[in-house]
């Protein structure tokens, strides 16, 4: 689950480019949304994209990415668990 | 009283009908054109469209336009509409001064998307030049005779509402008598895989203001009207159709690609339209929505038409599920709707209606209604960036006095009062002035400066080369840090964030249709530009962006002018912004474009006020665009504009001019500096390079010797001295002999 973790801020730090960012950074707790680090529906669409990509997990609306975003810890359990690939 | 703005003509293309009868006819059978794709090449069989139907070929001999002329599906599109509008109206383009004012945003991406990659093979590499939003435009008037000028405006779904608004602005400042004004978009794989990575298309037939709506379908056409002066329509005997009794643009300032929640932007698009018109809410009595079928539109809008109407608002309908959402035509396809509404007596329905949304108790119009009498039209149209823009249009009634809530008056003045470059002379700052840079290679980039200090990092790091200058430029031309002071933000641009579209439109042509992202998409549209900076500064003000080639910037130019004139604004900032990339740069090359000069790119922001402070750099006294003019039209504009000044030509120190080392563009310069003799021919390219919106350094570089009190010598054509203390600077600019420009600058 840490090895998922630190693969999945790397590669959310990467489609965001989030430039000055690093993956200590990023609290894997805390929402990506709103308060922490501030992301927008745009980059939710992006996470959608990332996660059929890299996971082989389709989410079929951004209202679903909703719960899955909730934070980095909470959209690696999801991977872990719908994972394809 | 003024004269009313009447609609004399008007034609219509969508996937309903091609011509307005079959539209009438489809509207009052309730038949949709909605349905499974049959002409656009895309590996999403599964989406729905509504597709005008016919080929290319199709429409190409409809027009007698033989297959090897270089022209895209987007303006053949326009030019069925505009021969029904012109035939109806008994209108000739060149009888006298007609104004066409298009809105598009796809232009001829269709086109580039399918043989973008055999571009980089010298094959059919003369489609480059059809590519951008302009060039339709410019075939258009080519086509139907003599337009005295032209525009493209594109700010994405709003476009032809905005190029309806523009064209009125011209007829009431007497700049045109007449304008053929709409808008055209043909579907393309990149917008609708772009509106695919949003999340935002319904994979059945769309539903506005329904509960389960699940999104839009894209639909394409054209719709353009005739309009003029109440008085000229009647002299010449032309029919009347309905009056244009108001209009306004408005800026959500909320996000790229959403709208507020309150529906800031719609709401006072709504309030001054209705101002504008002189018109209480309860006078309207239909208002054909926006109503795309998203999630967020329709309850933001749904809650801005309750804000302005109250509970008792007047009946609505979306009529995106007959026609799809028609994007940057769709502002005069549903004007045109709106008046056969009035005209015919009837309401169209919200097709695929069912369930009121239950965030938002607004209730559509379900089912087609007729026998009934409409007196006042609003149409709304809401694009990407947050540009919102509603129309109202009237029946016609003789004898009803005109209202007039903005007039039009040459005494108001307009300053430059400072500005704000990005070149490859010097990132921010006039120091380059004194010390300017020859470049001897043919493609250079503009120099960067510490956006850190202007841009918040998290913001741009979604922003493009372009986006970052335009709102670094945008930032700096600003006398004060309020920005919430500025009445407008207008922005010229040939290629808009060419860079990221270029980005898409390659992932899309290279890796396929599947797993694209939002970002570069979004970024498309040319719009993006204005948009993010008044994103940034919280201005809901008047927003608009042209894009026509060579011209783009003086498009804006003289829209902020007008806008002042009008005595609408007393702030504005106007951009001229476009980047370069290495694929568009070496396509260009091929077709000769950068002949005789170097690549450049332009990022300039000027700020105008109705006022004159110590800081302020020169007065702009006027402007002017043709298309195609002759010598004698030239002259006879050049001598009633220095007229209007109290000037004279003798008056005028030096005549800028776009020259380069090209002699087919510098022969067009010296014909026009005949007419001055005793200016000093001065120029610019050779220190900023060409590109499309490059004339604003032209008259960047006029404003900053006003300024300084001194013409240095490196920016005459063939002289040595420095000029002392100028008067008045006139900047000319032509691109390709086809579109010119004229502004007047004068010290102060």
């Amino acid at each position: 689950m840490e090895e998922l973790i630190l693969e999945l801020k790397k590669q959310i730090i990467e489609v965001l480019n989030l430039e000055d960012m690093k993956p200590e950074d990023i609290d894997e707790n805390a929402p990506l949304f709103g308060e922490g680090l501030g992301l927008d529906s745009i980059d939710a669409l992006e996470l959608i994209v990332l996660m059929e990509k890299n996971y082989g997990i389709k989410l079929n609306s951004a209202a679903e990415g909703k719960d899955v975003f909730k934070s980095v810890r909470v959209m690696a359990e999801y991977i872990q668990a719908h994972r394809t690939k | 009283m003024g004269d009313a703005i009447v609609v004399t003509g008007m034609g219509i293309v969508t996937g309903i009908g091609v011509g307005v009868e079959s539209t009438l006819d489809a509207l009052l059978h309730c038949r949709s054109g909605v349905g499974a794709v049959r002409y656009l090449s895309t590996a999403h069989t599964d989406i729905p469209v509504c597709e005008v139907p016919m080929t290319e070929a199709e429409m190409r001999q409809r027009m007698d336009i033989p297959a090897d002329v270089v022209t895209t599906r987007t303006p053949l599109l326009s030019l069925m509409a505009m021969r029904e509008a012109l035939q109806q109206s008994h209108l000739q383009p060149d009888s006298g001064r007609v104004a066409l004012i298009n809105g598009t945003t796809v232009g001829g991406m269709e086109k580039s998307e399918q043989l973008y990659l055999s571009f980089f093979d010298d094959k059919d590499v003369a489609y480059i030049a059809a590519h951008d939003c302009g060039a339709g435009t410019a075939f258009a008037a080519d086509f139907f005779g003599r337009f005295s000028q032209t525009t493209t405006i594109s700010t994405a779904c709003s476009s032809a509402s905005n190029a309806i608004i523009l064209g009125a602005n011209l007829i009431k400042s007497g700049r045109a008598d007449k304008a053929v004004v709409g808008g055209t978009e043909c579907l393309s794989k990149f917008h609708l895989n772009g509106f695919n990575t949003l999340m935002i298309l319904d994979r059945e037939r769309c539903r506005p203001f329904d509960d389960g709506r699940n999104g839009l379908n894209l639909g394409e056409g054209a719709a353009f009207l005739v309009i003029e002066r109440e008085s000229e329509a009647k002299a010449r005997g032309a029919e009347i159709l309905c009056t244009l009794e108001g209009y306004a643009n408005s800026c959500d300032a909320f996000h790229q690609t959403a709208t507020s929640p309150e529906g800031e932007g719609a709401y006072l698009a709504m309030t001054q339209a209705l101002a504008d018109s002189g018109l209480q809410p309860s006078d309207i009595d239909y208002i054909n929505a926006h109503g795309t079928g998203t999630q967020n539109n329709d309850s933001s809008e749904g809650n801005a038409i309750l804000r302005v109407f109250g509970n008792d608002y007047p009946p609505i309908s979306s009529t995106k599920a007959f026609t799809g959402h028609c994007t940057s035509a769709a502002g005069s396809v549903e004007a045109v709707i709106s008046i056969l509404a009035m005209q015919h007596g009837f309401i169209p329905p919200s097709l695929g209606f069912e369930t009121p949304m239950a965030d938002v108790p607004v209730v559509p119009q379900k089912f087609l209604k007729t026998g009934v009498s409409l007196t006042h039209v609003m149409t709304n149209s809401f694009g990407f960036g947050g540009n919102d823009s509603s129309l109202i249009f009237g029946k016609y009634q003789p004898e009803k006095q005109t209202h007039t809530s903005s007039v039009y008056d040459e005494k108001r003045r307009v300053f430059i009062g400072g500005a704000s470059q990005i070149s490859v002379q010097q990132p921010l700052g006039e120091e380059w002035f004194e010390n300017p840079i020859f470049y001897n290679e043919k493609y250079v980039r503009a120099l960067s400066p510490d956006y850190k200090q202007f841009i918040d990092p998290k913001a741009a790091r979604r922003m493009g080369a372009v986006l970052k200058r335009a709102l670094t430029t945008a930032l700096s031309a600003l006398p004060t840090a309020d920005g919430s002071a500025i009445d407008a933000i207008i922005t010229g641009t040939g290629l808009g964030c060419i860079e990221n579209t270029e980005k898409f439109l390659r992932a899309m042509v290279v890796d396929g249709e599947q797993l694209l992202t939002p970002t570069y998409f979004m970024q498309s549209t040319h719009n993006t530009i204005s948009s993010q900076v008044a994103l940034n500064l919280h201005c809901h003000g008047y927003n608009c962006t042209y894009s026509q080639r060579g011209v783009s910037f003086e498009s804006a130019l003289q829209d902020a002018f007008l806008q002042f004139k009008l005595g609408k604004i007393k702030t504005a900032l106007v951009g001229g912004h476009d980047e370069m990339t290495p694929d568009y740069y070496d396509l260009l090359d091929k077709v000769d474009f950068w002949d005789g000069t170097f690549a450049g790119e332009t990022a300039l922001t000027m700020f105008l006020e109705n006022r004159q402070t110590e800081a302020a750099w020169c007065e702009l006294l006027d402007t002017q665009l043709f298309f195609r003019p002759s010598e004698e039209e030239l002259q006879c504009t050049l001598d009633a504009m220095l007229q209007r000044h109290g000037l004279q030509r003798s008056d005028i120190a030096a005549v800028m001019t776009g020259k380069d080392e090209n002699a087919d563009n510098n022969r067009h310069y010296d014909d026009f500096c005949r007419m001055l003799p005793q200016a000093a021919v001065l120029r610019y390219k050779h220190l900023f390079g060409e590109g499309f919106t490059m004339p604003a350094m032209g008259i960047y570089a006029a404003a900053v010797c006003l300024k300084n009190g001194k013409i240095p010598s490196f920016l005459t054509n063939n002289s040595d001295k420095n000029i002392d203390k100028p008067r008045n600077i006139l900047v000319v600019n032509h691109f390709k002999d086809l579109e010119y420009s004229l502004a007047l600058l004068s010290n102060v």
